[in-house]
């Protein structure tokens, strides 16, 4: 799981251009959107491209976004259960 | 067709090009390519001036337009205004080829929002708006060569008759190295030495009214299409006319020659019948060619007039000296000998 996390971390820096983020400095139970890393509608759908490119994952319900998207670990543990790649 | 007679100032102008950013350094001590056919812009350190969410998401264009877009602003006093009028031949064609790219690549299933966001051409003027919370009129121009004409044209008409009061207009055009290589092979870029091409980013505060500080007034511009040489004469004369002023105290005609062959043999049979011993200007050996280069001509004008001084290197006679109080600078471009057009610039 931890190997998950830290490729995770690095796929998001890369995808959303988070120049400035190290991925040492993303806490893993910490908000993706609003307080934490202050993600937004468009990187919402960032992440379900990548989702789906890299892990094969199709998110069918879009509304599921808000709770797999609540930080690192819930979005690695959502990858770890469900991905095809 | 018409020129008009009510003046229309140019307060403020910043650039983002091949030469340094964000200054008129070019005046004094340009900065020289040798014979690079392909040289990309001097960007500016972006973490001084964006907070890094802020500009995460932009493109190089984006992030040009909007830096001397609020620069303009800044200078002039104008933090709002009323217009927002937009040249840009290309757009934002560094996303729209990673877009395409992934098209090809993966299909149309997986495509990333980012970059299909950004690959219109009115990305650039609609984010200027945004940022600068401008709700008005909001228009882009993107006809090739004469985007730029074409959008200080409307902006100058609005802004003559009183429609609008200040307007922000802007030349934006990136340079990537697909679309170069395929300029260079239809012959419109990097065929001669000395000739090579650029990237543009200008933006321009106009207004209705002078401020202390104002570089210059934009007294008309005129624009043909296909014109015989009698037509290229009336313009002439209209544009003139508008201004009341006379051929003889124009100063200097700054025009477009680039270096190849292509774009320039036009310049050498029209420009000794139209405008007989007048002194020609460059800007095109300083700031490359692209699709909105005549708004780094008419940017380079309006800092001689606001200097009242042409510096030596603008010459396209070698062996003239450094110009001083000057008054009156015709711009003078064609594109593809299709479209011409006739500016006027004058000091205030």
């Amino acid at each position: 799981m931890e190997e998950l996390i830290l490729q995770l971390k690095q796929e998001i820096i890369k995808v959303l251009n988070l120049e400035d983020v190290k991925p040492e400095t993303i806490a893993d139970d910490a908000p993706l959107f609003g307080d934490g890393l202050g993600l937004d509608s468009i990187d919402a759908l960032e992440l379900i491209v990548l989702m789906e490119k890299t892990y094969g994952i199709k998110l069918e319900d879009p509304a599921r976004g808000r709770e797999i998207f609540k930080s690192i670990r819930v979005m690695a543990e959502y990858i770890h259960a469900n991905r095809r790649k | 067709m018409m020129s008009r007679t009510n003046d229309v100032y140019i307060l403020a102008a910043k650039q983002i090009s091949v030469q340094p950013p964000l200054s008129d350094e070019w005046m004094e001590a340009p900065l020289r390519y040798g014979e690079q056919p392909y040289v990309r812009a001097v960007d500016p350190d972006y973490k001084q001036h964006f907070a890094p969410n802020e500009a995460r998401r932009l493109g190089k264009i984006l992030k040009r337009a909007l830096l001397t877009s609020r620069q303009a602003m800044t200078a002039s006093g104008i933090a709002k205004p009323d217009a927002v009028v937009t040249a840009t031949g290309l757009g934002c064609i560094d996303n729209t080829e990673l877009f395409l790219d992934a098209l090809v690549r993966e299909g149309e299933a997986l495509l990333k929002p980012s970059y299909f966001m950004q690959s219109t051409h009115n990305s650039v003027s609609s984010l200027i708006a945004i940022d600068a919370r401008c709700h008005g009129y909001n228009s882009t121009y993107a006809h090739n060569g004469t985007s730029f004409e074409c959008a200080l044209e409307d902006t100058f008409m609005q802004l003559s008759r009183g429609q609008i009061q200040t307007a922000l207009v802007g030349a934006h055009d990136e340079m990537t190295p697909g679309y170069f290589a395929l300029l260079s092979r239809i012959g419109y870029l990097g065929h001669a030495p000395g000739g090579f091409s650029g990237e543009v980013a200008l933006s321009m505060m106009l207004a209705a009214k002078p401020q202390e500080r104002s570089l210059c007034r934009l007294r008309g511009v005129e624009m043909e299409y296909h014109p015989t040489g009698e037509a290229l004469r009336q313009a002439l004369r209209r544009l003139l006319q508008g201004a009341q002023c006379r051929m003889e105290e124009v100063d200097a005609v700054m025009v477009g020659l680039s270096g190849q062959p292509s774009n320039d043999d036009a310049y050498a049979s029209i420009c000794p019948e139209l405008f007989p011993h007048k002194q020609l200007l460059r800007y095109k050996h300083l700031f490359g060619e692209s699709y909105t280069a005549p708004g780094l001509g008419v940017y380079a004008a309006a800092v001689c007039l606001h200097r009242q001084r042409i510096p030596a290197h603008l010459f396209v006679d070698c062996e003239s000296g450094e110009q001083r109080g000057v008054r009156h600078i015709l711009f003078y471009n064609h594109f593809e000998e299709k479209n011409h057009s006739l500016i006027l610039l004058s000091a205030c």
